[in-house]
Protein backbone atom coordinates (compact mmCIF):
# COMPACT_ATOMS: atom_id res chain seq x y z
CA UNK A 1 0.00 0.00 0.00
CA UNK A 2 1.58 3.69 -1.14
CA UNK A 3 1.73 6.02 2.15
CA UNK A 4 -0.68 8.51 1.70
CA UNK A 5 0.22 12.01 0.53
CA UNK A 6 1.00 14.82 3.51
CA UNK A 7 -1.51 16.93 1.52
CA UNK A 8 -4.45 14.88 1.95
CA UNK A 9 -5.82 14.50 5.33
CA UNK A 10 -9.04 13.05 4.91
CA UNK A 11 -9.83 10.12 7.64
CA UNK A 12 -6.69 10.72 9.75
CA UNK A 13 -7.47 11.02 13.49
CA UNK A 14 -6.08 13.93 15.58
CA UNK A 15 -6.01 14.54 19.55
CA UNK A 16 -7.00 18.04 20.32
CA UNK A 17 -6.16 19.49 23.39
CA UNK A 18 -7.41 23.23 23.36
CA UNK A 19 -8.23 25.81 26.42
CA UNK A 20 -10.17 28.31 24.69
CA UNK A 21 -13.76 27.26 23.48
CA UNK A 22 -13.75 30.11 20.37
CA UNK A 23 -10.00 28.57 19.29
CA UNK A 24 -11.45 25.10 19.51
CA UNK A 25 -14.78 25.58 17.34
CA UNK A 26 -12.65 27.28 14.89
CA UNK A 27 -10.31 23.76 14.86
CA UNK A 28 -13.23 21.83 14.48
CA UNK A 29 -15.14 23.50 11.75
CA UNK A 30 -12.02 23.08 9.73
CA UNK A 31 -11.27 19.80 10.60
CA UNK A 32 -14.97 18.90 9.36
CA UNK A 33 -13.76 20.59 6.14
CA UNK A 34 -11.04 18.65 5.77
CA UNK A 35 -12.40 15.11 6.68
CA UNK A 36 -10.71 14.97 10.04
CA UNK A 37 -11.82 13.04 13.26
CA UNK A 38 -11.82 15.70 16.14
CA UNK A 39 -11.08 13.72 19.60
CA UNK A 40 -10.86 16.42 22.14
CA UNK A 41 -8.22 16.02 25.45
CA UNK A 42 -8.97 16.85 29.16
CA UNK A 43 -6.14 16.53 31.12
CA UNK A 44 -5.83 13.16 33.21
CA UNK A 45 -8.46 11.64 30.67
CA UNK A 46 -7.12 8.37 29.23
CA UNK A 47 -6.71 7.67 25.55
CA UNK A 48 -7.46 4.25 24.06
CA UNK A 49 -6.29 5.23 20.60
CA UNK A 50 -3.03 6.06 18.68
CA UNK A 51 -3.70 9.68 16.90
CA UNK A 52 -2.40 10.73 13.81
CA UNK A 53 -1.52 14.28 14.75
CA UNK A 54 -1.37 15.98 18.65
CA UNK A 55 -2.89 19.28 18.50
CA UNK A 56 -1.54 20.90 22.35
CA UNK A 57 -2.45 23.92 23.83
CA UNK A 58 0.71 25.42 25.48
CA UNK A 59 -1.68 26.45 28.27
CA UNK A 60 -1.82 23.21 29.06
CA UNK A 61 1.80 22.53 29.76
CA UNK A 62 2.44 24.29 32.70
CA UNK A 63 0.21 21.43 34.52
CA UNK A 64 0.90 18.20 32.63
CA UNK A 65 3.53 15.89 34.09
CA UNK A 66 6.62 14.99 32.27
CA UNK A 67 4.96 11.45 31.92
CA UNK A 68 1.95 13.10 30.09
CA UNK A 69 3.74 15.18 28.46
CA UNK A 70 5.77 12.08 27.00
CA UNK A 71 2.11 10.85 26.25
CA UNK A 72 1.17 13.57 23.95
CA UNK A 73 4.82 13.61 22.24
CA UNK A 74 4.35 9.95 20.75
CA UNK A 75 2.93 11.32 17.30
CA UNK A 76 3.49 14.41 15.50
CA UNK A 77 2.84 17.27 17.72
CA UNK A 78 1.41 21.03 16.86
CA UNK A 79 2.04 23.35 19.16
CA UNK A 80 -0.58 26.13 20.12
CA UNK A 81 1.52 29.34 21.32
CA UNK A 82 -0.42 31.70 23.37
CA UNK A 83 3.05 33.35 24.55
CA UNK A 84 6.99 33.24 23.26
CA UNK A 85 8.34 33.46 26.15
CA UNK A 86 11.38 31.11 26.65
CA UNK A 87 9.83 29.69 29.80
CA UNK A 88 6.84 28.36 27.70
CA UNK A 89 9.04 27.48 24.42
CA UNK A 90 10.57 25.41 27.11
CA UNK A 91 8.49 22.93 27.74
CA UNK A 92 7.02 23.44 23.80
CA UNK A 93 9.93 21.76 23.04
CA UNK A 94 9.79 19.13 25.27
CA UNK A 95 7.31 18.00 22.61
CA UNK A 96 9.62 17.78 19.78
CA UNK A 97 6.70 19.51 17.88
CA UNK A 98 6.44 18.95 14.34
CA UNK A 99 4.96 22.40 13.64
CA UNK A 100 3.02 25.56 15.36
CA UNK A 101 0.24 27.83 15.34
CA UNK A 102 -0.23 31.49 16.92
CA UNK A 103 -3.30 31.70 19.07
CA UNK A 104 -6.08 33.22 18.62
CA UNK A 105 -6.39 30.94 15.71
CA UNK A 106 -8.01 31.70 12.29
CA UNK A 107 -8.87 28.94 9.87
CA UNK A 108 -6.18 30.13 7.46
CA UNK A 109 -2.50 27.98 8.73
CA UNK A 110 -4.41 24.95 9.89
CA UNK A 111 -3.54 22.94 7.10
CA UNK A 112 -0.26 24.17 6.40
CA UNK A 113 0.37 23.20 10.09
CA UNK A 114 -0.98 19.83 9.83
CA UNK A 115 0.43 19.19 6.42
CA UNK A 116 3.93 20.31 8.14
CA UNK A 117 3.86 17.70 10.69
CA UNK A 118 2.75 14.94 8.74
CA UNK A 119 5.85 15.32 6.82
CA UNK A 120 8.24 16.70 9.67
CA UNK A 121 6.27 13.20 11.30
CA UNK A 122 7.18 10.83 7.58
CA UNK A 123 10.86 12.44 6.93
CA UNK A 124 11.95 12.22 10.91
CA UNK A 125 10.68 8.66 10.46
CA UNK A 126 12.65 8.09 7.44
CA UNK A 127 16.24 9.53 9.60
CA UNK A 128 15.35 7.51 12.64
CA UNK A 129 15.34 4.03 10.75
CA UNK A 130 18.66 5.27 8.62
CA UNK A 131 20.24 6.20 11.75
CA UNK A 132 19.52 2.84 13.51
CA UNK A 133 20.90 0.77 10.06
CA UNK A 134 24.03 3.36 10.26
CA UNK A 135 24.96 2.80 13.91
CA UNK A 136 24.49 -1.19 13.01
CA UNK A 137 26.68 -1.23 10.37
CA UNK A 138 29.42 1.15 12.51
CA UNK A 139 29.23 -0.96 15.37
CA UNK A 140 30.10 -3.78 12.61
CA UNK A 141 32.80 -1.81 10.99
CA UNK A 142 35.08 -4.20 13.70
CA UNK A 143 34.30 -7.44 12.84
CA UNK A 144 34.66 -6.16 8.95
CA UNK A 145 38.23 -5.09 9.78
CA UNK A 146 39.08 -8.44 11.62
CA UNK A 147 37.57 -10.78 8.66
CA UNK A 148 39.42 -8.59 6.30
CA UNK A 149 42.76 -9.15 8.23
CA UNK A 150 42.04 -12.68 8.48
CA UNK A 151 42.02 -13.34 4.38
CA UNK A 152 44.51 -11.23 3.81
CA UNK A 153 46.93 -13.04 5.77
CA UNK A 154 45.77 -16.80 4.96
CA UNK A 155 45.39 -15.83 0.96
CA UNK A 156 48.75 -13.76 1.32
CA UNK A 157 46.40 -10.56 -0.35
CA UNK A 158 46.48 -6.93 0.18
CA UNK A 159 43.71 -5.60 1.42
CA UNK A 160 41.44 -4.49 -1.48
CA UNK A 161 41.94 -7.88 -2.80
CA UNK A 162 40.57 -9.15 0.59
CA UNK A 163 37.52 -6.88 0.82
CA UNK A 164 36.96 -7.82 -3.01
CA UNK A 165 36.77 -11.58 -1.83
CA UNK A 166 34.46 -11.35 1.02
CA UNK A 167 32.28 -9.22 -0.92
CA UNK A 168 32.16 -11.70 -3.72
CA UNK A 169 31.11 -14.07 -0.78
CA UNK A 170 28.75 -12.15 0.50
CA UNK A 171 26.81 -11.98 -2.73
CA UNK A 172 26.93 -15.57 -3.43
CA UNK A 173 25.43 -16.27 -0.52
CA UNK A 174 23.18 -13.68 -0.63
CA UNK A 175 24.27 -11.89 2.84
CA UNK A 176 25.08 -8.52 3.45
CA UNK A 177 29.20 -7.97 4.28
CA UNK A 178 28.56 -7.58 7.91
CA UNK A 179 26.98 -10.82 8.10
CA UNK A 180 29.66 -12.77 5.78
CA UNK A 181 32.52 -10.96 7.63
CA UNK A 182 31.32 -12.22 11.21
CA UNK A 183 31.09 -15.79 10.09
CA UNK A 184 34.97 -15.44 8.62
CA UNK A 185 35.78 -14.15 12.07
CA UNK A 186 34.03 -16.90 13.98
CA UNK A 187 35.19 -19.96 11.35
CA UNK A 188 38.60 -18.83 10.66
CA UNK A 189 38.61 -19.06 6.68
CA UNK A 190 36.27 -17.79 3.71
CA UNK A 191 33.75 -20.18 2.83
CA UNK A 192 34.18 -22.35 0.38
CA UNK A 193 32.76 -20.93 -3.13
CA UNK A 194 29.56 -22.05 -4.67
CA UNK A 195 29.69 -22.01 -7.89
CA UNK B 1 -40.70 56.83 0.73
CA UNK B 2 -37.65 56.38 0.25
CA UNK B 3 -35.52 53.05 1.01
CA UNK B 4 -32.38 53.04 4.04
CA UNK B 5 -29.09 52.69 2.04
CA UNK B 6 -26.60 50.41 3.10
CA UNK B 7 -22.94 51.14 2.16
CA UNK B 8 -21.44 48.39 -0.24
CA UNK B 9 -17.63 48.46 -1.16
CA UNK B 10 -16.73 47.23 -4.44
CA UNK B 11 -12.83 46.73 -5.36
CA UNK B 12 -12.14 46.37 -9.25
CA UNK B 13 -9.42 47.10 -10.89
CA UNK B 14 -10.04 49.10 -14.28
CA UNK B 15 -6.56 49.42 -15.67
CA UNK B 16 -3.52 47.04 -14.96
CA UNK B 17 -3.04 43.76 -16.62
CA UNK B 18 -6.23 41.97 -15.80
CA UNK B 19 -8.24 45.28 -16.37
CA UNK B 20 -10.77 43.24 -19.39
CA UNK B 21 -11.63 41.29 -16.33
CA UNK B 22 -11.73 44.45 -13.93
CA UNK B 23 -14.12 45.90 -15.96
CA UNK B 24 -16.61 42.88 -16.36
CA UNK B 25 -16.82 42.83 -12.67
CA UNK B 26 -17.18 45.92 -11.74
CA UNK B 27 -20.38 46.41 -14.81
CA UNK B 28 -21.72 43.25 -13.32
CA UNK B 29 -21.85 44.70 -9.69
CA UNK B 30 -23.62 47.64 -11.10
CA UNK B 31 -26.02 46.30 -13.05
CA UNK B 32 -26.82 43.95 -9.78
CA UNK B 33 -26.59 46.89 -7.56
CA UNK B 34 -29.57 48.98 -10.31
CA UNK B 35 -31.71 46.24 -10.54
CA UNK B 36 -31.82 45.62 -6.43
CA UNK B 37 -32.14 48.94 -5.89
CA UNK B 38 -35.83 49.02 -8.16
CA UNK B 39 -36.74 45.80 -7.02
CA UNK B 40 -39.92 46.31 -4.37
CA UNK B 41 -38.66 42.94 -3.47
CA UNK B 42 -35.57 44.47 -0.97
CA UNK B 43 -36.52 46.82 1.45
CA UNK B 44 -33.65 48.56 0.90
CA UNK B 45 -31.12 50.05 -1.84
CA UNK B 46 -27.29 49.67 -2.58
CA UNK B 47 -25.06 52.41 -2.46
CA UNK B 48 -21.90 51.38 -4.08
CA UNK B 49 -18.44 52.51 -3.07
CA UNK B 50 -16.07 51.94 -5.88
CA UNK B 51 -12.49 51.58 -5.65
CA UNK B 52 -9.84 50.86 -8.35
CA UNK B 53 -6.84 49.65 -7.34
CA UNK B 54 -5.04 49.50 -10.89
CA UNK B 55 -3.73 45.66 -11.00
CA UNK B 56 -1.63 46.98 -7.86
CA UNK B 57 -1.41 44.48 -5.33
CA UNK B 58 -0.67 46.74 -2.49
CA UNK B 59 -3.31 49.01 -3.53
CA UNK B 60 -5.98 46.49 -2.17
CA UNK B 61 -4.74 46.92 1.15
CA UNK B 62 -5.33 50.99 0.87
CA UNK B 63 -8.89 50.03 -1.03
CA UNK B 64 -9.84 47.90 1.29
CA UNK B 65 -8.95 50.02 4.42
CA UNK B 66 -10.35 53.33 2.90
CA UNK B 67 -13.87 51.41 2.40
CA UNK B 68 -14.02 50.20 6.05
CA UNK B 69 -12.34 53.13 8.02
CA UNK B 70 -13.76 56.30 6.00
CA UNK B 71 -17.09 54.69 4.58
CA UNK B 72 -17.53 52.71 7.28
CA UNK B 73 -18.78 49.38 4.84
CA UNK B 74 -19.63 46.18 6.53
CA UNK B 75 -19.86 44.20 3.03
CA UNK B 76 -17.22 44.90 0.22
CA UNK B 77 -17.53 42.93 -3.08
CA UNK B 78 -14.50 42.50 -5.57
CA UNK B 79 -11.08 41.29 -5.94
CA UNK B 80 -10.24 38.87 -8.71
CA UNK B 81 -6.19 37.33 -8.06
CA UNK B 82 -6.05 35.49 -5.31
CA UNK B 83 -3.01 37.54 -4.78
CA UNK B 84 -5.23 40.91 -4.29
CA UNK B 85 -8.07 38.45 -1.83
CA UNK B 86 -4.90 37.32 0.10
CA UNK B 87 -3.93 41.65 0.75
CA UNK B 88 -8.07 42.11 1.70
CA UNK B 89 -8.35 39.15 3.77
CA UNK B 90 -6.38 40.06 6.92
CA UNK B 91 -8.07 43.15 7.28
CA UNK B 92 -11.87 41.74 6.62
CA UNK B 93 -10.64 39.61 9.38
CA UNK B 94 -9.50 42.11 12.02
CA UNK B 95 -12.38 44.59 11.26
CA UNK B 96 -15.05 41.79 10.60
CA UNK B 97 -16.12 42.74 7.59
CA UNK B 98 -17.67 40.40 5.12
CA UNK B 99 -16.14 39.68 1.55
CA UNK B 100 -18.13 38.73 -1.41
CA UNK B 101 -15.38 37.24 -3.36
CA UNK B 102 -16.47 36.37 -6.93
CA UNK B 103 -13.82 34.85 -9.16
CA UNK B 104 -12.78 31.31 -9.34
CA UNK B 105 -10.14 30.32 -7.16
CA UNK B 106 -7.49 27.77 -6.83
CA UNK B 107 -8.87 26.28 -3.28
CA UNK B 108 -6.93 25.96 -0.25
CA UNK B 109 -9.03 28.81 1.74
CA UNK B 110 -11.64 29.22 4.07
CA UNK B 111 -12.06 32.31 6.00
CA UNK B 112 -14.88 33.02 7.86
CA UNK B 113 -15.05 36.55 6.77
CA UNK B 114 -15.27 35.63 2.96
CA UNK B 115 -17.99 34.32 0.78
CA UNK B 116 -16.43 32.17 -2.18
CA UNK B 117 -19.17 32.61 -4.84
CA UNK B 118 -16.98 31.69 -7.91
CA UNK B 119 -16.14 28.01 -8.81
CA UNK B 120 -13.86 26.08 -5.49
CA UNK B 121 -11.35 23.45 -7.86
CA UNK B 122 -13.41 20.87 -7.64
CA UNK B 123 -15.96 22.23 -9.98
CA UNK B 124 -13.43 23.49 -12.85
CA UNK B 125 -10.58 21.67 -12.58
CA UNK B 126 -11.34 18.58 -12.23
CA UNK B 127 -14.21 18.23 -14.51
CA UNK B 128 -11.42 19.45 -17.52
CA UNK B 129 -8.39 16.98 -16.59
CA UNK B 130 -10.84 14.05 -15.89
CA UNK B 131 -12.28 14.99 -19.23
CA UNK B 132 -8.96 15.49 -20.56
CA UNK B 133 -7.60 11.85 -19.68
CA UNK B 134 -10.73 10.14 -20.73
CA UNK B 135 -10.83 11.95 -24.15
CA UNK B 136 -8.03 13.39 -25.40
CA UNK B 137 -4.20 12.29 -23.57
CA UNK B 138 -2.63 11.29 -20.49
CA UNK B 139 0.05 13.29 -21.29
CA UNK B 140 -0.78 17.11 -21.52
CA UNK B 141 2.01 19.84 -22.56
CA UNK B 142 0.60 22.86 -19.68
CA UNK B 143 1.84 26.94 -20.17
CA UNK B 144 0.74 28.99 -17.42
CA UNK B 145 1.76 32.60 -15.66
CA UNK B 146 3.75 32.50 -12.55
CA UNK B 147 1.28 32.89 -10.04
CA UNK B 148 0.07 30.96 -7.35
CA UNK B 149 -3.67 30.03 -9.89
CA UNK B 150 -1.31 28.17 -12.80
CA UNK B 151 1.12 26.68 -9.56
CA UNK B 152 -2.11 25.21 -7.82
CA UNK B 153 -3.99 23.83 -11.35
CA UNK B 154 -1.05 22.41 -12.13
CA UNK B 155 -0.11 20.57 -9.13
CA UNK B 156 -3.61 18.94 -8.98
CA UNK B 157 -3.20 17.82 -12.85
CA UNK B 158 0.13 16.36 -12.14
CA UNK B 159 -1.42 14.33 -9.21
CA UNK B 160 -4.39 13.27 -11.22
CA UNK B 161 -2.26 12.46 -14.67
CA UNK B 162 0.29 10.40 -12.39
CA UNK B 163 -2.38 8.71 -11.33
CA UNK B 164 -3.46 7.54 -14.84
CA UNK B 165 -0.09 6.79 -15.77
CA UNK B 166 0.13 9.53 -17.90
CA UNK B 167 2.92 12.38 -17.74
CA UNK B 168 3.35 16.18 -17.59
CA UNK B 169 5.29 16.97 -20.65
CA UNK B 170 6.47 20.29 -19.58
CA UNK B 171 5.39 23.02 -17.48
CA UNK B 172 6.19 26.65 -18.41
CA UNK B 173 5.57 29.79 -16.99
CA UNK B 174 5.49 33.29 -18.15
CA UNK B 175 5.31 36.39 -15.57
CA UNK B 176 1.91 38.07 -15.23
CA UNK B 177 1.45 40.77 -18.21
CA UNK B 178 4.49 38.88 -20.18
CA UNK B 179 3.96 39.29 -24.19
CA UNK B 180 6.99 37.26 -25.43
CA UNK B 181 5.42 33.82 -25.72
CA UNK B 182 7.71 32.70 -29.15
CA UNK B 183 9.66 30.42 -27.58
CA UNK B 184 7.10 28.24 -25.81
CA UNK B 185 4.72 27.84 -29.27
CA UNK B 186 7.96 27.15 -31.05
CA UNK B 187 8.86 24.42 -28.38
CA UNK B 188 4.89 22.93 -28.82
CA UNK B 189 5.35 23.20 -32.65
CA UNK B 190 8.33 21.43 -32.09
CA UNK B 191 7.36 18.69 -29.75
CA UNK B 192 3.83 18.36 -31.08
CA UNK B 193 2.01 17.25 -27.70
CA UNK B 194 -1.49 15.73 -27.57
CA UNK B 195 -2.64 18.07 -25.67
CA UNK B 196 -1.84 21.69 -23.92
CA UNK B 197 -3.55 22.99 -20.75
CA UNK B 198 -3.51 27.00 -20.79
CA UNK B 199 -3.87 28.52 -16.89
CA UNK B 200 -2.52 32.49 -18.40
CA UNK B 201 -4.27 34.99 -16.80
CA UNK B 202 -5.00 38.09 -19.05
CA UNK B 203 -2.79 39.65 -21.91
CA UNK B 204 -0.28 36.72 -21.60
CA UNK B 205 -3.24 34.16 -22.88
CA UNK B 206 -4.65 36.66 -25.12
CA UNK B 207 -0.69 36.75 -26.80
CA UNK B 208 -0.62 32.84 -26.42
CA UNK B 209 -3.59 32.01 -27.88
CA UNK B 210 -3.23 33.82 -30.99
CA UNK B 211 0.55 32.88 -31.49
CA UNK B 212 -0.46 29.07 -30.73
CA UNK B 213 -3.39 29.59 -33.49
CA UNK B 214 -1.30 30.64 -36.24
CA UNK B 215 2.08 28.09 -35.52
CA UNK B 216 0.35 24.83 -35.59
CA UNK B 217 -2.44 26.14 -38.52
CA UNK B 218 1.02 26.67 -40.31
CA UNK B 219 2.93 23.81 -38.76
CA UNK B 220 -0.92 21.72 -39.75
CA UNK B 221 -0.94 20.54 -36.61
CA UNK B 222 -3.99 20.20 -34.97
CA UNK B 223 -3.24 20.32 -31.21
CA UNK B 224 -6.16 20.73 -28.61
CA UNK B 225 -6.02 23.75 -26.22
CA UNK B 226 -7.88 23.42 -22.52
CA UNK B 227 -8.82 26.24 -20.36
CA UNK B 228 -10.63 26.75 -17.07
CA UNK B 229 -10.83 30.29 -17.27
CA UNK B 230 -11.03 31.44 -20.88
CA UNK B 231 -14.39 33.44 -20.80
CA UNK B 232 -16.62 35.09 -23.78
CA UNK B 233 -15.19 38.69 -23.71
CA UNK B 234 -11.85 37.25 -23.87
CA UNK B 235 -12.81 35.63 -27.18
CA UNK B 236 -13.81 38.66 -28.40
CA UNK B 237 -10.36 40.09 -27.58
CA UNK B 238 -8.27 37.46 -29.20
CA UNK B 239 -10.46 37.29 -32.20
CA UNK B 240 -11.03 33.99 -34.82
CA UNK B 241 -7.98 32.36 -33.02
CA UNK B 242 -9.47 31.71 -30.00
CA UNK B 243 -12.21 29.24 -31.61
CA UNK B 244 -11.78 26.03 -30.63
CA UNK B 245 -10.57 26.12 -27.28
CA UNK B 246 -12.07 23.21 -24.23
CA UNK B 247 -13.56 25.30 -21.43
CA UNK B 248 -14.53 24.30 -18.09
CA UNK B 249 -16.48 26.67 -16.03
CA UNK B 250 -19.82 27.46 -14.32
CA UNK B 251 -21.34 29.70 -16.86
CA UNK B 252 -21.54 30.46 -20.22
CA UNK B 253 -23.70 32.81 -21.87
CA UNK B 254 -24.70 30.30 -24.10
CA UNK B 255 -26.63 28.25 -21.52
CA UNK B 256 -30.06 27.36 -22.28
CA UNK B 257 -32.08 28.37 -19.35
CA UNK B 258 -34.74 31.43 -18.67
CA UNK B 259 -32.82 33.20 -15.49
CA UNK B 260 -29.93 33.32 -17.94
CA UNK B 261 -32.01 34.30 -21.06
CA UNK B 262 -32.96 37.29 -19.36
CA UNK B 263 -30.34 37.93 -17.81
CA UNK B 264 -28.17 38.39 -21.34
CA UNK B 265 -30.95 40.22 -22.41
CA UNK B 266 -30.95 42.94 -19.98
CA UNK B 267 -27.07 43.11 -20.73
CA UNK B 268 -27.20 43.47 -24.10
CA UNK B 269 -29.44 46.33 -23.39
CA UNK B 270 -27.52 47.84 -21.09
CA UNK B 271 -23.96 47.33 -22.58
CA UNK B 272 -24.72 46.66 -26.31
CA UNK B 273 -25.49 43.77 -28.93
CA UNK B 274 -21.77 42.83 -29.22
CA UNK B 275 -21.05 43.21 -25.60
CA UNK B 276 -21.23 39.85 -23.50
CA UNK B 277 -21.19 38.83 -20.05
CA UNK B 278 -18.19 36.61 -18.90
CA UNK B 279 -18.01 33.73 -15.76
CA UNK B 280 -16.32 36.28 -13.15
CA UNK B 281 -19.05 39.05 -14.12
CA UNK B 282 -21.86 36.83 -13.52
CA UNK B 283 -20.21 35.66 -10.59
CA UNK B 284 -19.89 39.21 -9.54
CA UNK B 285 -23.68 39.53 -10.39
CA UNK B 286 -24.80 36.53 -8.54
CA UNK B 287 -22.58 37.60 -5.24
CA UNK B 288 -24.50 40.95 -5.48
CA UNK B 289 -27.18 39.35 -5.01
CA UNK B 290 -26.85 36.66 -2.32
CA UNK B 291 -25.70 39.75 -0.91
CA UNK B 292 -29.15 41.64 -0.97
CA UNK B 293 -31.23 38.57 -0.34
CA UNK B 294 -28.78 37.54 2.46
CA UNK B 295 -29.10 41.72 3.87
CA UNK B 296 -33.36 41.37 3.56
CA UNK B 297 -33.69 38.12 5.33
CA UNK B 298 -30.99 39.13 8.16
CA UNK B 299 -33.29 42.53 8.58
CA UNK B 300 -29.06 43.86 9.23
CA UNK B 301 -26.13 44.12 7.94
CA UNK B 302 -24.62 42.06 11.02
CA UNK B 303 -21.96 40.02 9.14
CA UNK B 304 -22.90 37.26 11.45
CA UNK B 305 -26.37 37.55 10.82
CA UNK B 306 -25.81 37.60 7.09
CA UNK B 307 -23.63 35.03 6.85
CA UNK B 308 -26.28 32.94 8.65
CA UNK B 309 -29.18 33.92 6.28
CA UNK B 310 -26.86 33.17 3.14
CA UNK B 311 -26.43 29.59 4.23
CA UNK B 312 -28.37 27.38 2.30
CA UNK B 313 -30.79 30.02 0.48
CA UNK B 314 -31.34 29.02 -2.81
CA UNK B 315 -31.08 31.33 -5.51
CA UNK B 316 -32.12 30.53 -9.09
CA UNK B 317 -29.22 32.73 -11.10
CA UNK B 318 -28.62 33.10 -14.77
CA UNK B 319 -26.19 30.26 -14.27
CA UNK B 320 -29.02 28.01 -12.42
CA UNK B 321 -29.35 27.02 -8.98
CA UNK B 322 -26.39 28.36 -6.97
CA UNK B 323 -26.68 28.58 -2.57
CA UNK B 324 -23.52 28.76 0.02
CA UNK B 325 -22.21 25.73 1.76
CA UNK B 326 -22.54 27.04 5.55
CA UNK B 327 -20.02 24.78 5.96
CA UNK B 328 -17.28 26.19 4.02
CA UNK B 329 -18.80 29.87 2.97
CA UNK B 330 -18.23 28.38 -0.69
CA UNK B 331 -21.08 28.22 -3.53
CA UNK B 332 -22.47 25.31 -4.46
CA UNK B 333 -22.78 25.54 -8.26
CA UNK B 334 -22.56 23.66 -11.73
CA UNK B 335 -20.24 22.09 -13.53
CA UNK B 336 -19.64 22.46 -17.15
CA UNK B 337 -17.67 22.09 -20.26
CA UNK B 338 -17.55 23.82 -23.38
CA UNK B 339 -16.02 24.27 -26.59
CA UNK B 340 -14.96 27.59 -27.98
CA UNK B 341 -16.95 28.70 -31.39
CA UNK B 342 -15.80 31.23 -34.15
CA UNK B 343 -18.84 33.29 -32.89
CA UNK B 344 -16.78 34.29 -30.28
CA UNK B 345 -19.53 31.62 -28.34
CA UNK B 346 -18.72 28.22 -26.47
CA UNK B 347 -20.90 25.52 -27.54
CA UNK B 348 -21.54 23.86 -23.85
CA UNK B 349 -21.55 19.61 -24.31
CA UNK B 350 -21.35 18.98 -20.79
CA UNK B 351 -23.02 19.53 -17.48
CA UNK B 352 -23.35 17.81 -14.27
CA UNK B 353 -26.97 17.27 -13.42
CA UNK B 354 -26.82 18.33 -10.37
CA UNK B 355 -25.62 21.93 -8.23
CA UNK B 356 -21.62 20.05 -6.75
CA UNK B 357 -20.73 20.97 -3.20
CA UNK B 358 -17.77 23.06 -3.05
CA UNK B 359 -14.75 21.27 -1.79
CA UNK B 360 -11.70 23.89 -1.82
CA UNK B 361 -9.45 21.95 -0.10
CA UNK B 362 -10.18 18.82 -2.51
CA UNK B 363 -10.43 16.51 0.29
CA UNK B 364 -13.20 13.91 -1.45
CA UNK B 365 -10.45 13.72 -4.15
CA UNK B 366 -9.58 10.43 -5.04
CA UNK B 367 -6.70 10.55 -7.66
CA UNK B 368 -7.38 6.96 -8.80
CA UNK B 369 -11.14 7.96 -9.43
CA UNK B 370 -12.13 7.96 -12.92
CA UNK B 371 -14.02 10.17 -14.05
CA UNK B 372 -15.67 12.67 -11.93
CA UNK B 373 -17.01 10.77 -9.05
CA UNK B 374 -15.18 11.70 -5.97
CA UNK B 375 -18.22 11.08 -3.05
CA UNK B 376 -18.65 12.66 -0.01
CA UNK B 377 -18.26 10.38 3.02
CA UNK B 378 -21.45 10.31 3.44
CA UNK B 379 -22.82 9.52 0.73
CA UNK B 380 -24.05 13.21 -0.45
CA UNK B 381 -24.02 14.11 -4.17
CA UNK B 382 -20.77 15.82 -4.59
CA UNK B 383 -19.65 13.64 -7.52
CA UNK B 384 -21.33 15.26 -10.95
CA UNK B 385 -23.35 12.50 -13.22
CA UNK B 386 -22.24 14.16 -16.07
CA UNK B 387 -24.63 14.76 -19.08
CA UNK B 388 -24.34 15.65 -22.52
CA UNK B 389 -25.71 18.62 -23.37
CA UNK B 390 -26.83 19.28 -26.40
Amino acid sequence: MSKPSSFSLRGRKALVAIKDERDASIVRRQFERLGIDFVAWEPGAAVDFRPDVTLIDDDFLPLTSPAQRAFLGQGPVIALLGTETPSRLKLVLELDPASFLVKPLRSAGIYAALVLAFERAERTGELKQQVVKLEERLRSRRVVLAAVLQVMHSHAVGEPAAFALIRRAAMEQRKTIEQISAEIASNGSLPRATG
Amino acid sequence: MTKPSIPVGIICSQSGPYQAMGRELLKSALMAVDEINNEAEFDFSITPNIRDPRGIVSEYHTACDDLIRNIGVEHIVGCYTSASRKQVLPIVERTDRLLWHPARYEGFECSDNIIYVGAAPNHNVLPLVRYVLDNLSREIFCVGSNYVWSWETNRVTRELVAAAQGRILAERLLELGEGAVGHIVDEIVRRRPPVVFNTLVGSSSYEFIRAFHAATTSAGLNIPMVSCSLCEPELKIVGPASAGCITSSAYFESIRLPENRAFVARWKARYGDDSSPSVDGQSTYVAVYLLARALQRAGTTDIGDVRRAAAGHRYNSPQGPVWIDGANNHCVLTPRLAVSNAEGQFDIFWEADAPVKPDPYLTQLDVAVSPARETARDGAPNAPHLRVVK
